[in-house]
């Protein structure tokens, strides 16, 4: 500013030396000196014009200088109404933040490319089996390897299985962490060939090579970054070390990048699955191997549809027992990666847009109101010659003061709301989505801050600018055209609103239907928690069931504890594994093809509240060498038993030409839900742990106030080098299954409570501006004796006409979103009278309240005040 | 010196202000007050510009760098701004200076003394 007040300065004394420097020549010429100066002067011109017009002429200034000065005016007329502003920006900062933090979260899970090399051209391949209802299933390593060889479509194919896995690392890092061991895991077993396909170069050594693949030359592992870092103290001469995995020693590689994560984002550990060659020349069931391939470059996705076609009808005609009817499905990685986000997140940007249009109407209503109060003002700055262009551009100005200042306090919303998620609600995004504030972020944050005023800003000052020319006081036509369109968008609100409502109420019904549905087992007053015996100490299964047996005694002399159990899998953690299975008595080559094996303990029942439907529980006679018996769940029975009771019957793991031993089913168990509470409950067989026993079991432990400290402390007494993984109460189990639902949800439900805020702020906004203007006609009324009641009906029903429109508008906007995200709901019909009598009558009820205060003040008018008034 | 009669007085043709103050200053550096006096010198007074609306003129011609400016000390023992010519304003000079012999030329021949 320094060199503006220079280069004023200078004008001024340039100016001031022709003045004197003429009047001088006057002097001389001989006039008295006062009328020499007075002659200058008049000979001179308009000097205060002339400086403006000369100041005009300096480049950039006068449209800078006009800005600064709309915009310190600006900030001055939002100081004098900080209420306006208050709410404006707060709104704005609402509606601009949530809109960017969505845009955010759909960037990196819908929009940005996968974080592997050329990620366009990775695939996954998938089996097809209409026989079996299969439509997306993992892959047979023989059919995997035929594929391999066959193709010419891809550079290489990979394949991978979810595992989990116990850590030793030795004492003395046992030591350094203070973690008991083994400690669980969470892993991936892939080919060798999976980080060359995916495009991952290690941050540390080296990947895997091809020939680590298979059983032999398996032993070797990969570390994430942060399982480096933290259990291994970022040691830099890891490599070549040796960790213990299931107690056996594998050789670390490598360390993967820090920001590298596949499908789990939990995933710490990557070593190869080490299944045997000759699996891959004789194994074409079971299907377990999840695979995905590289496109040749130019090579498109179709072309490899028909070549992969080709070779699995070619399988099919060769290996008909295994391949009959066994087709490939290929999808894009990103597809299979962002699994099931697309629909959720693109209703939740659906939803932000609302927000961000109901919060631009509102502001718009809101300036309205406020213009129709400084149309004296205006009136009097175009009396004093202001342009009209001018005075409109100048409440556009103060719209884009409100919007960057909202739109600021936004982006650091935004920046906020996308930490929380990653803090709170991570497997809410698909693991490879990286939400960070980048510079397209911060753009759309900028777009939106521009748009903002546009939409609320450019209504509002025309029409202020018109009122204020016309200055027809006593004209009604001039407010009811106004009126007219504060109504218009009141209705938009509402309409908005009431999309938002009737979404959240579906959400949120689906919900509580979800947590409502009886998982099988009781969630309450139960903890569940997993442990690991070490091979080393429990070499032989006899060791690991008398180890398992001490603990769960151990457990249940903890005081309060009331029953206590163990289990292979606990419900809702999704599949152990699944097999082929014969019932018995079924005409040749007949079987079941999906079972589910889980392994309990004679407590696990009664700990976790699971009935028995018919048939015993497992009990102390069920020995290792007494014959194999099963319990079954009322699924299985349905499914294979077809109506008749299945205690009693027989069934064997795999085919009928199988080699494996008939086992008894004793007992009928009700159904737990095992892939969520939303997914349909499979055929799932238990076999006793004394009769099989695993080293890894679930534990539960029946009572009230059972904590982390004391089941460290019973576990302990028996032996204090088992670690205690994954300790939780066991209703996570459920929280943690509903997790999305809730996260979206909740989320709805949040932008339809401001929604209705805002709807709510603009009924009331525009009917407490209509009293206002109606106050002596309504004194008038009132001095003639009209009855409280009518006039309160009347201006109620002023309020609520735009409200019932909008509402009407809004439900079959809701209606026809509601279709549109139908998969997105759970037990309850996208169209149902109930939610939608429901979300007309929350909204009727919010405006009548918003009416009511109007209402009353108008009639409270004292009719002496209101006619004085005039 | 008679005074003409204000009727006599020229407006100024739109546009030419410019080329008349560049044309002054190449005789040399001058002030505002100066580029005035010699314009009414060199018109017998005939042509009609207020004083004051030189100097939008000047700062246009000195933002478009035509003209350069530099404070010098000046009569009353006070400083001035002078302007000079700069190369461009000497090139737009000539350039304006070439236009309107062409037009004096061109308009002279269609209005021929009748």
């Amino acid at each position: 500013m320094d060199f503006r007040k220079k280069r004023e300065d200078e004008l001024n004394e340039e100016i001031d030396f022709d003045l004197a420097i003429e009047a001088e020549e006057n002097v001389r010429a001989g006039l008295p000196r006062k009328e020499a100066m007075e002659r200058s002067r008049k000979e001179f011109g308009n000097v205060l014009r002339i400086k403006e017009v000369t100041r005009e002429m300096w480049w950039g200034w006068t449209s800078m200088d006009r800005l600064s000065q709309d915009i310190r005016y600006a900030l001055r007329q939002l100081a004098r109404s900080p209420g306006f502003a208050l709410v404006a920006i707060a709104t704005l900062a609402l509606g601009i933040g949530s809109a960017t933090a969505m845009f955010g979260v759909v960037r990196a899970v819908l929009l940005s490319p996968l974080p592997f090399a050329e990620p366009d051209r990775l695939v996954r391949i998938t089996e097809t089996n209409p026989l079996k209802g299969w439509t997306s299933s993992p892959a047979a390593p023989a059919n995997f390897a035929d594929w391999r060889k066959e193709n010419t479509v891809f550079t290489d194919l990979a394949y991978f299985m979810p595992s989990e896995m116990f850590l030793t690392a030795g004492s003395d890092s046992a030591n350094r962490s203070g973690n008991a061991e083994p400690q669980r895991i969470i892993g991936y077993e892939v080919s060798g060939t999976f980080f060359d396909v995916l495009g991952v170069k290690p941050a540390l050594g080296r990947a895997f090579r091809e020939e680590e693949s298979y059983a032999g030359n398996h032993r070797v592992a990969m570390l994430s970054h942060g399982l480096w870092k933290d259990r291994f103290g970022g040691d830099p001469n890891i490599l070549g070390k040796t960790i213990s995995l299931d107690e056996r020693n594998y050789q670390v590689v490598g360390v993967l990048p820090p920001n590298f994560r596949f499908d789990d984002r939990r995933a710490q550990i990557f070593r190869p699955a080490g299944l045997r060659q000759s699996f891959f020349v004789e194994h074409r069931r079971p299907h377990y191997l999840s695979v995905f391939a590289r496109l040749r470059p130019g090579v498109t996705e179709a072309q490899a549809v028909d070549q992969m076609n080709a070779i699995a009808a070619r399988l099919e005609q060769l290996y008909p027992l295994t391949n009959t009817k066994m087709g490939v499905r290929i999808d894009g990685m990103h597809h299979y990666l962002s699994k099931g986000d697309r629909l959720p997140l693109l209703l939740l940007m659906g939803a932000v847009g609302m927000l961000f249009l109901i919060v631009c109407s509102n502001i718009a209503n809101l300036q309205l109101g406020r213009g129709s109060t400084r149309a004296r003002e205006f009136g009097i700055r175009l009396a004093l010659g202001a342009g009209r262009a001018r005075l409109a551009g100048q409440l556009l100005t103060e719209s884009l003061v409100l919007s960057l200042i909202g739109g600021g306090l936004g982006l650091a919303l935004a920046a906020a709301a996308q930490n929380l998620i990653l803090r709170y609600a991570p497997e809410a995004l698909p693991a490879f989505a990286e939400t960070r504030m980048d510079g397209w972020i911060l753009g759309f944050g900028l777009v939106v801050t521009l748009l903002a005023p546009a939409l609320f800003g450019i209504t509002p000052a025309f029409s202020a600018v018109r009122e204020s020319t016309l200055q027809d006081r006593s004209g009604n036509q001039q407010a009811g055209a106004k009126r007219g369109l504060r109504a218009v968008l009141v209705a938009c609100e509402v309409a908005l609103s009431v999309v938002l409502v009737a979404g959240s109420a579906l959400l949120i019904e689906s919900l509580i239907r979800l947590e409502a549905v009886d998982p099988g087992f009781d969630p309450q007053r139960a903890v569940v928690f997993n442990v690991v015996l070490p091979r080393v100490r429990y070499p032989k299964d006899a060791d690991a069931r008398q180890g398992v047996e001490r603990i769960e005694a151990s457990l249940k002399s903890i005081p309060g504890a009331q029953s206590v159990g163990a289990v292979l899998m606990p419900p809702l953690r999704g599949a152990g594994w699944t097999a082929d299975v014969t019932p018995e008595g079924r005409p040749d080559g007949d079987y079941e093809r999906e079972l589910r094996f889980n392994c309990a303990s004679p407590g696990f029942l009664e700990a976790a509240s699971i009935r028995l439907l018919r048939g015993r529980n497992f009990n102390e006679f069920d020995k290792a060498d007494t014959d194999p018996v099963f319990l079954v769940n009322e699924t299985l029975e349905k499914v294979y038993f077809r109506g008749q009771s299945a205690v009693g019957k027989r069934i064997k793991l795999g085919r009928p030409y199988d080699e494996a031993k008939w086992a008894l089913v004793v007992g009928v168990v009700a159904d737990t839900k095992q892939d969520g509470m939303d997914a349909r409950v499979r055929p799932m067989a238990y076999y006793p742990f004394s009769q099989q026993p695993s080293r890894s079991m679930w534990l539960v432990v029946r009572g009230a106030g059972i904590g982390d400290s004391m089941i460290r402390q019973a576990v302990a007494s028996v032996d204090p080098g088992v670690a205690i993984n994954d300790f939780e109460p066991m209703d996570r189990l459920i929280a943690d299954s509903t997790q999305k639902h809730r996260f979206r949800a909740s989320l709805l439900g949040g932008f339809a409570g401001i929604a209705l805020f805002l709807a709510t702020l603009g009924i009331y906004g525009v009917l407490a501006y209509w009293v206002s203007q109606r106050a002596t006609e309504i004194g008038v009324r009132l001095a003639l004796g009209a009855p409280l009641p009518r006039l309160f009906r009347m201006v109620v029903s002023e309020g609520m006409r735009p409200v019932l429109a909008g509402a009407l508008v809004g439900l079959l906007g809701a209606a026809a979103a509601a279709k549109a995200f139908q998969t997105l709901l759970f037990g309850v019909a996208a169209i149902n009278p109930l939610s939608y009598l429901l979300t007309a009558g929350i909204m009727v009820a919010v405006a009548l309240a918003a009416c009511a205060l109007p209402a009353l003040r108008a009639i409270r008018v004292d009719p002496l005040i209101s006619l004085r008034g005039q | 010196m008679g005074k003409p009669a204000p009727d006599d007085k020229v407006e100024l043709l739109q546009g030419t202000l410019d080329m008349l103050i560049l044309r002054t200053l190449l005789w040399g550096p001058q002030h505002g007050h100066g580029v005035g006096q010699a314009l009414k010198q060199g018109s017998d007074d005939l042509l009609k510009i207020e004083r004051g609306s030189l100097y939008p003129a000047l700062h246009r011609l000195e933002e478009q760098g035509l003209i350069a400016s530099e404070w010098k000390a000046s009569e009353l023992n006070r400083r001035a701004k002078y302007y000079k010519l700069t190369a461009a304003g000497k090139k737009r000079l000539h350039a304006e200076q070439s236009k309107w012999n062409t037009l004096v030329k061109t308009i002279g021949r269609i209005m021929k003394p009748a």
